[in-house]
């Protein structure tokens, strides 16, 4: 029994370690074609003329993630103490497995949202004539991030030993200073750990951010431009292209850059999580 | 028990395989799609020994599906580009054209949009980036806003060719026609393509938030893809076959599914759908 347990454990690892040797292995035949200068540091992506820059990408992709992250952690970290600190356990039991229901709505349907409601929403408020932009792919990924934040925060906030409060009570502290000063700083690493797997969640999405940001491959200008993420642009192009061509090495390498963000990004949540078992007593 | 069910589904497996000899598969283009479904259900009830499956995906990927054996009839809103054909050579395949209908492309606009018909030039200068401004065609001082395909579409890929320039980076790509219709609705400065028998089929007519532009070739008038005199004589200028591949493999197979989208039984339902059928002169 504990050899198949081993056995499928090495089956993940053999996946994952698959994954990324054709990941390589197609980014290399790309990069045979394309330098690695002007891939990197290119701004058009328009493989009909021979012209591979994914900075554009790169940039729309960081900016749609910027942007939730400006709206998911502001909300979900004052949630997370909402319910650590202050909700009722009546009030939290409700809360928590609601908020956590927000993760099991499909991507799809959060971005026919964007496309229905949302983006009427921006027009009339920015008075914009366009709404399928950033700023839409934004809140949707924000809605989509908030789960994980909240969840990872509120864990965290938890963690921090009663005595810690206690303690801080005893010296006459208030609540809200006991919060601010003892309980959030213990909890920092938690928190930080759930806002990078909250971006690694918004960094990944596709089908939300292809259906409601408008895809122009144009560099992005600000909030209110349509841009194309790295995701939806593969989501978009594999359809189609010619196999082994370098069009289809290069969306390829794309998914490489990608897999390095999202993988640095939880390699650094990861980091951080296992300082806060040191911080716990 | 077990060994029971297994019997059961190795039988079924080779029934299925047996029933392969009287299956049509047709795959591709996904304006087409719709079409298929209705000309292959009534196909059908006419030879109900006949299993006609349907599947879209897009031109690219029928014509691949049609390379590797995998379809009969490769249904393509553009004609093989060099590459494909290339690839058919290389390895062997031969296979038969059929243009089978035309569709028109219609340019829409947003309803209040002052403007109701557009040159070929202001086309291709507003759709390459030239003309990013309202203000010299209808007098508002408002951004272009551009809707259209992603780039796996064959309507994107045909409309550019059609216009002559390749499409600047400011238009929003957008999946389907009905997402483009409902940009257009809500946004007064917008201007989009998609398939005339799409916006017919299932708006009738314009006036529901939108307009359909006439459209002005060199020299001639302009004209509505809604005319449907007009667009018999040629006159509208977006105007494209689609195309089917056919397999010479499967020709035996594909032939009486043809002879049915020819005769006045299939003709009804192009027409019905908003698409035109082909005049003998016009086929390119």
């Amino acid at each position: 029994m504990q050899l198949a347990f081993q056995a499928s454990g090495f089956f993940c690892i053999a996946v994952l370690g698959g994954i990324l040797l054709m990941l390589l292995w197609n980014s290399i035949a790309f990069f045979t074609d394309v330098p690695l200068f002007f891939f990197l540091s290119g701004t058009v992506w328009q493989p009909e003329n021979q012209q591979y820059g994914i900075l554009s990408l790169l940039v729309s992709t960081l900016l749609v993630t910027i942007g939730a992250m400006a709206m998911a952690i502001p909300i979900g970290i004052g949630t997370a103490l909402y319910l650590a600190e202050y909700a009722l356990p009546v009030l939290r039991n409700w809360l928590k497995p609601a908020v956590e229901m927000l993760a099991a709505i499909p991507s799809v349907v959060i971005g026919f949202i964007g496309i229905v409601v949302i983006n009427p929403a921006i027009m009339a408020i920015a008075k914009t004539s366009n709404g399928l932009n950033a700023l839409n792919g934004s809140v949707l990924l924000a809605t989509m991030a908030l789960p994980t934040i909240i969840t990872v925060a509120e864990d965290a906030i938890r963690a921090v030993p009663q005595a810690f409060r206690e303690a801080s009570y005893g010296l006459g502290a208030s609540k809200w200073a006991t919060l601010q000063k003892i309980v959030v700083p213990a909890a920092y690493p938690g928190m930080i750990a759930a806002i990078m797997l909250g971006i690694g969640r918004a960094i990944g999405e596709t089908m939300t951010v292809l259906m409601a940001t408008g895809n122009a491959i144009a560099f992005p200008k600000g909030m209110l431009s349509s841009v194309r993420t790295i995701t939806a642009n593969i989501a978009i192009e594999m359809g189609e292209v010619p196999f082994f061509s370098t069009h289809y090495y290069g969306l390829f390498a794309t998914a490489l850059v990608l897999f390095i963000i999202s993988f640095a990004v939880n390699f650094a949540a990861e980091k951080v999580t296992a300082h806060i078992r040191k911080f716990q007593i | 028990m077990i060994r029971k069910l297994f019997c059961w589904l190795c039988s079924l497996v080779m029934l299925s395989c047996k029933n392969n000899t009287s299956q049509l598969i047709i795959k591709g283009s996904d304006t087409e799609v719709n079409l298929m479904v209705l000309l292959a259900e009534a196909y059908w009830q006419q030879h109900p020994k006949w299993q006609v499956s349907v599947s879209g995906g897009g031109s690219g990927v029928g014509i691949v599906a049609l390379l590797n054996g995998r379809a009969d009839i490769a249904n393509s809103s553009r004609p093989m580009n060099a590459k494909e054909q290339a690839l058919f050579q290389r390895y062997g395949v031969a296979c038969d054209t059929f243009i089978f209908a035309e569709d028109a492309i219609a340019i829409i606009a947003h309803a209040t949009n002052p403007i109701d018909s557009l040159t070929v030039e202001q086309l291709q200068a507003i759709f390459s980036g030239q003309l990013r401004n309202w203000q010299s065609l209808n007098g508002n001082h408002l951004k272009i806003n551009l809707y259209g395909r992603p780039n796996n579409s064959g309507t994107h890929a045909w409309l550019q060719k059609k216009l002559g320039i390749s499409f600047c980076k400011h238009v929003l790509e957008m999946n389907g026609n009905a997402q483009i219709v409902e940009a257009i609705k809500l946004d007064q400065s917008g201007l989009g393509y998609v398939s005339a028998g799409y916006v017919v089929k299932n708006y009738q007519q314009t006036g529901e938030g939108f307009k359909i532009l006439r459209i002005a070739a060199k020299g001639q008038a302009a004209c509505s893809p809604l005319d449907k005199e007009a667009v018999e004589q040629q006159k509208y200028y977006l105007l494209r076959p689609l195309y089917q591949y056919i397999r010479r493999e499967s020709a035996q197979k594909a032939q009486p599914f043809i002879e049915f989208i020819k005769s006045p039984a299939g003709e009804e339902i192009l027409l019905a759908n908003g698409y035109f059928l082909v005049r003998n002169d016009s086929a390119k």
